[in-house]
């Protein structure tokens, strides 16, 4: 299938956060794996990562925000589509671009309200227990997902809204980036 | 319209919305959201709730056991795991009338040992299992029905994502709930293997017959599932014996299932990719929907729905059995139309409150991990019920001879079988809490 420019850029980019995100929960496996080891080795003189808990909620956090736009943009949330399937593509078309708009409104929302969320705990200077990690930066992180999400969700507005007024088919349900 | 009402409301308006085909987490949240200002007034209360919910929802360290269990499911659908255990289950039990089959169940059971997901499970072991079936004349119902039931045995053998969602939701603990699952889980592959025995007795032509595989070979193919049980016995080991946290045993699994991906030279950088990207999918679909539950929770605690309720039904003076079946049958029911995880999420903190006020004879701790296990059990036979089943789906576009109408009336055996197990785990408690009270 051939992409647009538009289409190329957005799909990268959800792709390349996607994996950022992968790589960070695999960076959490590992952070886990030695700080067991370490706890187990105690006798030894070694001891479990200090903080692990707190880097393991900031990767986490890091990557389920990062999975966010790559969900949408393959449409791998979890839907019924019995019933709709009963009624014609027309209105298929058009509840597409409900839905899309709906998500986009929602995305806006979690970015915007989490981007005070950080400015706060930037004002507040707050910090985790143990490592005194400030806490705007694992905000920060989350916002590379929630701005991404809020751009694949505008370009997938986008898409749905010229199928709906053009009577396209939608692409068999925007799976062909994967 | 009073508070109550609203909170009332929001059920039908919820389904209708899903019905139409919206992301089952986007209805939860913009439901909660519509929800919460229609109760206050005004929308700072949730724009005050929204600064710091979404990310104390992702980065939380109790939740940060659904990606890594999902990233350890996916390797080891890479790890040539699911050949192996069906290559020593088909050696041991494959000569056996409908032996195929029954194999197939062995095998899900052990991969649902490492998997905490029922629709991995059955992908996994459809592409093992399906050609060998069809090339020993398995009927095409029975093949599919069969695995897309053996799929189930992903989530209700430990570990299992969702009873980690419910002991998130009802407060319990995990190692406890992964415990009362091991019988249930057994007695399900057991009951299925029964279901295949009466189903070859009624159609003898819908099984052909396999060699009966020499003992030299079955010691050999038994050997080679070792790095499963390996697997296994560390995470759910681990935590039933408290050396971990449910996160720590996660990511030991994955990184556990990911060593022996590499040995098994099955994992390349394009597969660990796709896994990573699976794993990227499945995980924000299961965050979008536990973000909005906590919308809509929030929003149903101000509106008192689950106290009131609460109090309603112990008021009426009902039989709790009788609410216990009542709310069996609506799980059942719902399952035909919508995912096991969004309905655990959209319920359970409304019909938790409610059944624990109720007197079923048991300790509270005990009657939550009674009730978590039946709720399982009853959303896991929405996979496989007709007419949306996830699992039948999966395993019936693997399965390309095979309509979509014998796969549906391939598993209702299955589902059968599901019934009484429901029934009998219901009727006698003392199964699921066997464990638990043995070891605690």
């Amino acid at each position: 299938m051939s992409l647009n420019p538009v289409e190329r850029l957005v799909s990268g980019l959800a792709r390349y956060v996607a994996i950022a995100g992968g790589l960070a929960l695999v960076a959490t496996v590992i952070l886990i794996v030695l700080s067991v080891i370490g706890r187990a080795l105690i006798p030894l003189g070694l001891g479990a990562i200090t903080g692990d808990y707190e880097l393991v909620e900031a990767g986490v956090g890091f990557a389920v925000f990062a999975f966010l736009p790559w969900a949408h943009l393959t449409r791998g949330h979890a839907v019924v589509s019995i019933f709709t399937d009963m009624a014609g593509p027309r209105f298929n078309a058009w509840l597409m671009v409900v839905c899309d708009a709906l998500m986009l409104a929602v995305a806006v929302f979690i970015t915007w309200r989490q981007a005070l969320g950080a400015m706060d705990k930037f004002a507040y200077g707050e910090t985790t227990l143990l490592l005194r990690m400030p806490l705007w930066w694992s905000y920060t992180a989350g916002l590379i997902g929630a701005v991404t999400f809020v751009l694949v969700a505008a370009y997938l507005l986008a898409v749905s809204l010229t199928d709906a007024a053009t009577g396209r088919q939608p692409q068999a349900g925007q799976g062909a980036v994967h | 319209m009073s508070n109550i009402e609203l909170g009332l409301l929001s059920f039908p308006v919820i389904l209708i919305l899903i019905f139409l085909r919206i992301p089952i987490g986007l209805a939860m949240l913009a439901v909660g959201i519509g929800g919460s200002y229609l109760i206050t007034g005004s929308f700072n209360p949730v724009m005050a709730q929204f600064k710091h919910l979404t990310q104390g929802t992702f980065a939380s360290y109790s939740l940060s056991v659904v990606p890594l269990f999902l990233l350890m499911g996916q390797f080891a659908t890479l790890g040539g795991m699911s050949a192996a255990l069906f290559k020593a289950a088909a050696t041991w039990m494959g000569h056996r009338k409908g032996g195929l089959a029954m194999a197939a169940i062995g095998a899900c059971a052990g991969f649902g040992a490492i998997c905490g997901s029922s629709l991995a499970t059955a992908a996994t072991m459809g592409q093992v299992a399906l050609p060998e079936l069809r090339k020993y004349g398995y009927a095409g119902g029975l093949a599919t029905g069969t695995l897309a039931a053996g799929g189930t045995l992903g989530i209700l053998i430990p570990p299992s994502i969702i009873l980690v969602i419910y002991a998130i939701l009802t407060e319990q603990n995990i190692s406890k709930l992964f415990m009362a699952a091991l019988i249930p889980g057994l007695l399900a592959a057991i009951g299925y293997m029964i279901t295949i025995a009466i189903y070859v007795r009624i159609n003898p032509e819908s099984a052909g017959q396999v060699e009966r595989a020499p003992y030299s070979e079955r010691w050999k193919a038994l050997a080679g599932v070792w790095p499963v049980l390996v697997v296994f016995i560390v995470v759910i080991g681990g935590i039933y014996g408290g050396v971990f946290t449910p996160t720590e045993a996660a990511a030991i699994g994955a990184a556990g299932t990911a060593i022996i991906s590499l040995f098994n030279r099955s994992l390349t950088g394009k597969n660990f990719i796709e896994a990573i990207l699976s794993t990227a999918s499945s995980t924000a679909m299961i965050f979008l929907i536990v973000l909005g539950a906590g919308a809509l929770n929030g929003f149903l605690a101000m509106s008192q729905l689950p106290q009131v309720s609460a109090e309603w039904v112990v008021a009426q003076g009902f039989n709790p059995w009788v609410v216990l079946i009542a709310i069996l049958f609506l799980y059942l029911l719902l399952g035909c139309v919508m995912d096991s995880l969004s309905m655990i999420l959209l319920t359970v903190p409304i019909i938790f409150p409610m059944v624990t006020a109720l007197d079923f004879g048991l300790p509270p701790d005990e009657f939550a991990i009674w009730f978590g296990i039946l709720v399982l059990i009853v959303v896991e036979v929405g996979l496989i019920t007709p007419p949306v089943g996830m699992n039948l789906f999966v395993i019936n576009s693997m399965a390309k001879t095979t309509s979509l109408g014998q796969t549906y009336k391939g598993v209702l055996p299955f589902v059968a079988s599901d019934l009484i197990r429901t029934a009998i785990l219901a009727a006698f408690p003392a199964l699921t809490l066997y464990l638990v009270r043995l070891l605690y």
